[in-house]
């Protein structure tokens, strides 16, 4: 038996991944199983997007699989290269698959699963059922391999998934050098289902990404309040005349 | 008889023994013919549809042999070195050839000689009736000797040259000196062409023939004792070459990229099923695998005799020993693997479906990348590229998508726009980023009017009163004299 059936079997895993901390945010999104982060209304992409790329870590160098629905691309845009290269520390290699349906798209997502040749997948869809669900997360459990799938609004009822999140924009932090500009994204992501920590099922988290350090940090609730537009705080240099 | 327009009204283009027993030929002007003969069956004749039928004939010879090339429109050319001994022989070969084409009721004329002049020469001229003509190689010059010179692909001018000078069969043309018969020619080309055609057919000079399709490097032949009738057939037997190919290949470490099965039907039929790997492969369930969602496709019909297996584009396979565990690989990406997955997921979704972005050395953000199909290699790892440019938004829209904007000032950031039919107000803005156009791409003289160049554009980043975060860009300045106001357009969403 080689490497690559050890792998595919699940019976063999790198261990340097991030060790799964199911309870603690992001309740393993990214680490390990199936999440669903779905837009709070329509639009939302980029947010979800964002806040997709943004919690998920990579300690070294893997291949994600993006598969998409080509009805979905063509509405609301491919994920841009310069954004993964902007966001992620470590730069993924990423394969793109569109297909036409959603069965075509469930079919790759598992194929990618069970293949164990990358180290995650994320898959736009329309929808996707609770024997679906179920399926992926058997799959991405047995595997290793997790699972992220990108969902519209209109997602609701019964899932499998680990966790279901539930991602709009908020207006962005102020920006240091420039009160008319936008500064780093926040995120209010509601955690509606999560099945490693029920108690945090209904959390809300006001986020915000720092695209410099490339960290995602809790804002509090004040700071997270409706950003108006600050005057710039002015510094008057004191002038010392030395005569 | 099937008739054709010609520059001189209707003539005859083909006719059948009966119609030629009455005096009709092909060339005839067609009224002539229909006044000789009034019950005259007539047809008009469908050159397409036989050029085709005869392609697809020349394909169902590569079941007995790879090299077929097509001879004019109605013959082809079997090179069958090496190939006969399968059939028993040239014989053997000839009649088991001949009995396939009579079962579809085609008219033909087999021989088989030691050089294709020869061979073509017996065809054309030497036939009595359907029996193949067989002759060894070596004697050319005795077995050609009774035949017109026609039959050595004359031009009419040589043809009647000769015939002015008494040579009408081969043979005599054999016996005269060279330098005799160079002379009797006005011009020497015209002499070399007719020692030229005389040569080959005699197998003095070598004559090099033009395959229809080039042979592969790699075949592998299956040869069914009864025709297969049934789908899983089809299947054993595919089954059974991935086998000797895998066995074949890896004595010579190499694999391959794209393989081609056909199935050649007992009634004449050809089907042909590809399959294509990201990378060289040669594993037998891989392989298997790539075909699984095709093959199906393949309908035994009246039974399949004769399975093929075809490997192009092999390359030699890397087979460096692969780290332990995945904490001791440098990358962390299994490339095989990778590729395996590509090609799984190609096979059914079909080809191309996998993709890879490459990036573009290009100014303008929406050709900056390029989406390609994932060809087995995966780009070198970035880095340093973070701090080359500003912002780009995750998602980029296909394209450019137009919006009504409001602005304080021409050349300021919009106050509001509308986008998809919504009135977005916005909060904050930012920029401008201004990417000029690539002007080395448009260099003066090849674009005569500045109207026709491409605008600068400036890109803003700004935000709705929602939050929600866009990338939008003017086209153009208000005072670039290239075309109407500038226009405005979304370019992508941030996060």
């Amino acid at each position: 038996m080689d490497i690559a059936t050890l792998k595919t079997k699940g019976l063999l895993r790198a261990v340097s991944a991030a060790p799964a901390s199911p309870a603690a945010f992001p309740f393993g999104l990214g680490v390990a199983g199936l999440h669903e982060v779905a837009e709070a209304s329509y639009g939302d992409r980029a947010a979800v997007t964002g806040f997709v790329l943004a919690a998920t870590r990579q300690a070294k160098q893997g291949a994600w699989l993006w598969i998409s629905q080509t009805k979905l691309t063509g509405d609301l845009g491919h994920v841009s290269q310069a954004a993964l290269r902007q966001m992620q520390a470590v730069m993924p290699q990423r394969l793109n698959v569109e297909t036409r349906t959603l069965a075509e798209a469930l079919w790759a997502v598992e194929e990618a699963v069970v293949s164990g040749a990358v180290s995650l997948v994320i898959a736009e869809v329309d929808a996707a059922d609770f024997t679906a669900t179920r399926r992926l997360t058997l799959a991405s459990g047995r595997y290793g391999v997790p699972v992220i799938l990108i969902m519209a609004q209109t997602r609701e009822g019964a899932t499998a998934a680990a966790t279901r999140w539930r991602i709009s924009p908020r207006p962005s932090a102020p920006n240091r050098y420039d009160p008319q500009a936008p500064g780093n994204p926040r995120w209010r992501a509601v955690l509606e289902r999560c099945r490693t920590a029920p108690n945090a099922t209904g959390s809300s988290f006001d986020l915000e990404w720092n695209d410099e350090t490339l960290s995602l940090s809790v804002v509090s609730g004040l700071a997270a309040g409706p950003a108006a537009p600050r005057p710039a705080q002015r510094e008057t240099p004191a002038r010392r005349r030395t005569g | 008889m099937l008739h054709e327009k010609s520059a001189h009204g209707l003539t005859v283009a083909a006719a059948n023994a009966a119609a030629k027993a009455a005096g009709i030929h092909a060339g005839m002007r067609f009224s002539d013919a229909r006044a000789s003969v009034p019950a005259l069956m007539a047809e008009e004749i469908d050159r397409e549809a036989d050029a085709h039928a005869f392609r697809l004939l020349a394909r169902w010879m590569n079941g007995y042999s790879p090299l077929v090339s097509l001879d004019g429109e109605d013959a082809l050319l079997l090179e069958i070195t090496g190939c006969d001994h399968l059939f028993g022989g040239e014989a053997a070969m000839a009649a088991r050839v001949s009995g396939r084409l009579a079962q579809p009721g085609y008219t033909h004329q087999i021989a088989v000689a030691g050089t294709p002049g020869a061979a073509q020469a017996l065809a054309r001229y030497g036939g009595t009736g359907n029996a193949p003509q067989i002759l060894p190689s070596g004697a050319e010059r005795s077995g050609l000797c009774e035949l017109p010179v026609q039959a050595l692909r004359l031009s009419h001018e040589a043809t009647t040259l000769l015939r002015r000078f008494g040579l009408t069969r081969i043979g005599q043309l054999c016996g005269i000196d060279r330098k005799a018969l160079t002379r009797r020619f006005r011009s020497r080309q015209a002499a070399d062409a007719v020692c030229l055609r005389l040569d080959q057919a005699l197998g003095i000079r070598l004559e090099p023939v033009a395959p229809l399709r080039s042979p592969p490097e790699h075949a592998w032949r299956l040869a069914c004792p009864e025709p297969l009738t049934q789908a899983a057939g089809v299947e054993a037997g595919l089954q059974q070459l991935t086998q000797t190919l895998y066995a074949d290949l890896s004595g010579k470490g190499l694999g391959a990229r794209h393989f081609v099965f056909t199935a050649f039907h007992s009634d004449g039929q050809v089907s042909e099923v590809s399959a294509q790997a990201a990378r060289p492969v040669r594993a037998p369930d891989h392989v298997l695998r790539l075909f699984r969602e095709r093959a199906g496709k393949i309908d035994p019909g009246f039974g399949i005799d004769l399975l093929l297996l075809e490997a192009l584009r092999t390359g030699p396979m890397d087979m460096g020993s692969r780290p332990l565990s995945g904490d001791l690989a440098t990358t962390g990406v299994d490339e095989v693997a990778l590729s395996a997955l590509a090609d799984r997921i190609n096979a059914r979704l079909g080809d191309g479906t996998v993709r890879l972005t490459h990036a573009e050395a290009r100014h303008v953000p929406d050709k900056a990348e390029r989406n390609g199909a994932f060809t087995g290699e995966l780009p070198a790892a970035e880095s340093g590229m973070r701090d080359m440019q500003g912002l780009r938004p995750v998602r980029m829209l296909g394209w450019a998508e137009r919006v009504d904007v409001i602005a304080q000032v021409p050349d300021g950031p919009p106050l509001s726009f509308v986008w998809r039919r919504v009135l977005r107000r916005v909060a904050r803005s930012d920029g401008p980023e201004r990417i000029a156009p690539e002007w080395w791409l448009h260099l003066p003289g090849q674009a005569a009017r500045p109207a026709a160049l491409p605008r600068t554009r400036d890109y803003y980043r700004i935000e709705d009163a929602e939050g929600r975060r866009y990338w939008v860009f003017r086209e153009g300045l208000y005072d670039d004299r290239r075309g109407q106001l500038p226009e405005w357009f979304v370019q992508g969403l941030f996060a």
